[in-house]
């Protein structure tokens, strides 16, 4: 039901999420062991919950397969940013960032853009050590890309959910 | 909010139910936590099921309310490719067997 989709976003905005989706790149390439790193270990969470033998054997089987497709999607999103980011370095004041950039994203780089954003704010919510949905801290500036990646994402799934046709219950 | 979604309660009779069945059923539980937003795990549902926006509404409710939600039942390897495809959703899933 997803399709291409495009999307209208300041190019400060897309400069933060290439910078963010690289750091989450460097992040998976310097883990070679999940378990080491909690905030990686939480995208490849267990599969059984009762039985240690299968959760074993379950992650052994998807492990790394989940990590390379983290790898693979988030190389996507790249792609898709990188022709709305400027050629060269620029002041953090410079007007053309506050201008609208047209990210053009095909059905399939929409599921890697959803699944990265959400894999991002995992990453990031580990880091900040939230535990429950009260746990905010609106004076920590980082609380407030964790945000803002929470309101592009939303955003991102209305554009598509309003793109599809009604389905019969 | 306070939807609840009853539909998934057990029933007194599910042992004549499952009577006859040739093996114990699988299930694909879905676990509530923190950051996954409600609208992204209601289109998990919908895109990676096929659910009604209904359907899987009412399961991402009942994951929020109730902390999981059984989102479906069958053979134990198709529960292992769902649980794996909700891993990679970033959605906290696990397999069990039905209790009985």
């Amino acid at each position: 039901m997803t399709r291409e989709l495009v999307m209208a976003i300041t190019r400060v905005e897309a400069l933060h999420l290439s910078q963010m989706t690289q750091q989450f790149l460097d992040l998976l390439e310097a883990t070679t062991d999940a378990a080491s790193d909690e905030a990686v270990a939480r995208l490849v969470p267990d599969g059984y919950s009762d039985d240690d033998d299968a959760a074993r054997e379950f992650r052994r089987l998807t492990e790394r397969e989940l990590l390379e497709r983290r790898h693979v999607d988030a190389q996507a999103v790249l792609e898709i940013l990188r022709p709305t980011l400027p050629d060269q370095p620029i002041a953090p004041d410079d007007a053309s960032l506050t201008e609208e950039v047209v990210v053009h994203a095909s059905a399939d780089d929409v599921g890697a853009l959803l699944r990265t954003l959400s894999a991002i704010r995992l990453v990031l919510a580990t880091r900040l050590g939230i535990q429950s949905e009260d746990d905010h801290d609106s004076t920590d500036p980082r609380f407030g890309i964790y945000d803002w990646l929470g309101y592009r994402l939303d955003s991102l799934i209305a554009a598509i959910e309003s793109d599809s046709p009604p389905t019969a219950p | 909010m306070g939807m609840m979604n009853t539909a998934t309660l057990p029933r007194a009779d599910e042992d004549l139910e499952l009577r006859g069945a040739p093996e114990t059923p699988w299930q694909t539980v879905v676990w509530n936590d923190p950051v996954n937003l409600m609208s992204y795990v209601t289109h998990v549902f919908r895109t990676y099921f096929g659910f009604s926006a209904e359907r899987a509404e009412s399961l991402m409710l009942a994951v929020h309310h109730d902390g999981h939600a059984v989102v479906a039942e069958g053979a134990r390897e198709q529960m292992e490719l769902h649980v794996h495809a909700m891993h990679d959703y970033g959605l906290t899933a696990t397999v069990r067997r039905a209790p009985q």
